[in-house]
């Protein structure tokens, strides 16, 4: 199940927390089925030998065809995301090399599956890849680009699959309870949804950071429509986190008591705004 | 230079007024507040309407006395003791070396939500220590039930009535007052069977149930600060209390009453929820904004259980 599936956050960026690599598969085939029925180019990304991915692919009808056309691609890991750790602006730049690419060949778009375990092992390959999944979804809000981004619990553990999910608009893990994620152009530096409070306000700390959110004329506008719940913890964080760039948090929720807890706790650097 | 009966007093100077008629309040307040006016003192009333009314028709016109609205600053102890303390630290801004003050609780408050307007007595004798305050709170001994009648005395340093003013002999500190057990009234809806009851719940799941049972009953701020409310109780009872971390609610037509119990003894800071933690300590923050968003907040040690009941909504049940 993909929690808190809206249209606003829809865009197509998901991450996908699994056990086991058979379910993922399944779930990576079907995510890129539905990427070839909307007309788009599909790219299976993979740790396996892509020959023998390629292989399985081709004994089924939905891809047999998709592959010989070049409509589906399987493609290595390694050339993928090459490098130990992943540079966040050029990886982003390859992934738009190859959407324009798919457009100008004369699909919709490009839609990826990666699982990428082996790419967050680290807590420095973890950091950089948190700060790319950032900045890859900035893109995806506006270029037709969507992923499916797969990480495996049991070798990674809770948290560091926490660290990821949440900077997803989309994902199927259990207990990360806010995300935060891209907004329109315009609409405001991120977006915020779910809840944030006192168990979880250490995370959402590391996630503002690895998202490096830029201030526009002195304010940090998070768009939090689908924010349902926000406490005095997170609210000093996100203030904490704007004035260290100088910069006044304007939080714009329909939920009034977050108003009140700022007037209450004297919050000056947070402005909270009545927002649909 | 402070004048009066507070004269040559340092910080705050409380009195009770328990007076048995409306001329006997007036023979104290009248002269208490052209006093202040006369020393050039900030000089306020945050009476209700018909007490309030009273001294202001025994008043000259153009008295120079300030009358405030009574209601909203007395919605709830929390509000009360951070409005008032604004109000007292821009009045020692401005120059002021004594203000003085006299008001009251609501009369709804002498009900079932005395118990936290006796601790707010308690606790303003720490609270607005730090200021040159001179106040007196009115009880009008015709309508305060008899036990309240003896928290006013136990809270309250001083008494003054028509016959003069003497010190309250059942005076008690704040610390030790406030660390006393009181269980509050049973709410009616507590006879019922909750309709959640959750075990170790954690605060979203508290808070989902929390809005699971709004269904427009009561106004969308209301059950939001509630939720808010509900959210630090029960983070804080699983972390700081002992386990199990019991949660039970009931709903009533006009009100919404949660139960946050744990294992542990409760916060041991006497002055928590009124007062946000001086140090940061344990919840004490939480518990403050917990107080700040409830109609009513109720705390209840037993030996082996701490509780808090908050109360959304209506809480001056009957029966």
């Amino acid at each position: 199940m993909i929690s808190d599936l809206d249209t606003a956050a829809s865009y197509g960026h998901v991450c996908w927390s699994y056990d086991d690599p058979a379910a993922f598969d399944r779930r990576a085939r079907q995510f890129l089925a539905e990427g070839l029925a909307a007309g788009e180019r599909v790219r299976y990304v993979t740790a396996e030998q892509p020959e023998r991915v390629t292989e399985r692919l081709r004994g089924l009808a939905e891809f047999s065809d998709a592959l010989r056309r070049g409509a589906a691609q399987v493609v290595s890991l390694d050339s993928t995301y090459p490098g130990d750790s992943v540079d966040p602006t050029a990886q982003v730049r390859r992934y738009a090399a190859a959407t324009e690419e798919a457009l100008a060949d004369g699909y919709t778009g490009l839609r990826v599956v990666a699982d990428v375990t082996s790419l967050v092992r680290t807590p420095d390959q973890l950091a950089a890849f948190a700060r790319y999944e950032h900045s890859i979804d900035r893109y995806m809000r506006v270029r037709p680009l969507s992923a499916m981004c797969g990480y495996q619990r049991t070798a990674l553990g809770e948290r560091t699959v926490a660290e990821l999910a949440c900077l997803h608009p989309e994902s199927n893990v259990d207990g990360v309870l806010f995300r935060l994620y891209a907004c329109p152009p315009g609409d405001g530096a991120a977006a915020l949804a779910g809840e944030l409070d006192t168990f979880n306000h250490e995370l959402f700390a590391t996630a503002l950071e690895r998202a490096d959110l830029c201030p526009v004329d002195g304010e940090l506008v998070m768009r939090a429509g689908d924010l349902r719940f926000i406490d005095h913890h997170c609210l000093t964080r996100l203030r904490d986190y704007a004035g260290g760039r100088d910069a006044t948090a304007v939080l714009r929720t329909p939920r009034t008591a977050a108003a009140r807890l700022v007037e209450l706790l004297g919050l000056s650097g947070v402005r909270v705004e009545a927002a649909r | 230079m402070r004048t009066g009966a507070a004269a040559g007093h340092e910080g705050y100077y409380h009195e009770a007024v328990p007076y048995h008629s409306d001329d006997e309040l007036l023979a104290v307040v009248v002269p208490f507040l052209l006093g202040g006016v006369e020393a050039g003192e900030p000089t306020v009333v945050s009476l209700g309407e018909r007490t309030g009314g009273l001294v202001r028709a025994a008043l000259p016109a153009d008295s120079g006395v300030t009358f405030l609205p009574g209601g909203d600053l007395y919605a709830r102890p929390a509000v009360a003791i951070r409005s008032y303390q604004r109000m007292l630290a821009g009045y020692v801004a401005d120059g002021a070396t004594q203000i003085r003050i006299i008001g009251e609780v609501p009369r709804a408050a002498l009900g079932p939500t005395w118990d936290w307007w006796a601790r707010y007595e308690s606790a303003i004798n720490h609270a607005y220590d730090t200021f040159p305050l001179w106040s007196m709170c009115a009880y009008d001994t015709r309508i305060t039930p008899a036990p309240v009648l003896d928290d006013v005395l136990r809270t309250h340093p001083r008494v003054v009535t028509a016959d003069g003013r003497r010190p309250s002999e059942a005076y008690t500190e704040p610390k030790a007052y406030l660390s006393e057990d009181r269980a509050p009234l049973p709410d009616p809806l507590q006879r019922a069977a909750p309709v959640v009851e959750l075990v170790d719940p954690s605060p979203t799941r508290a808070r989902q149930a929390v809005d699971g049972v709004a269904d427009g009953r009561l106004p969308a701020d209301d059950v939001e600060d509630l939720v808010v409310a509900v959210s630090e109780a029960v983070t804080n009872a699983l972390r700081h209390g002992r386990p199990p971390v019991r949660f039970r609610l009931w709903v009533g037509a006009d009100r919404i009453v949660v139960e946050v119990a744990d294992g542990g003894g409760g916060p041991a800071d006497p002055f928590a929820g009124l007062l946000p933690a001086a140090d940061g300590g344990a919840g004490g923050l939480g518990l403050w904004i917990t107080y700040q968003s409830c109609n009513h907040v109720a705390l209840h040690r037993a030996p082996d259980a701490f509780t808090l009941r908050l109360t959304a909504g209506n809480p001056h049940f009957t029966g």
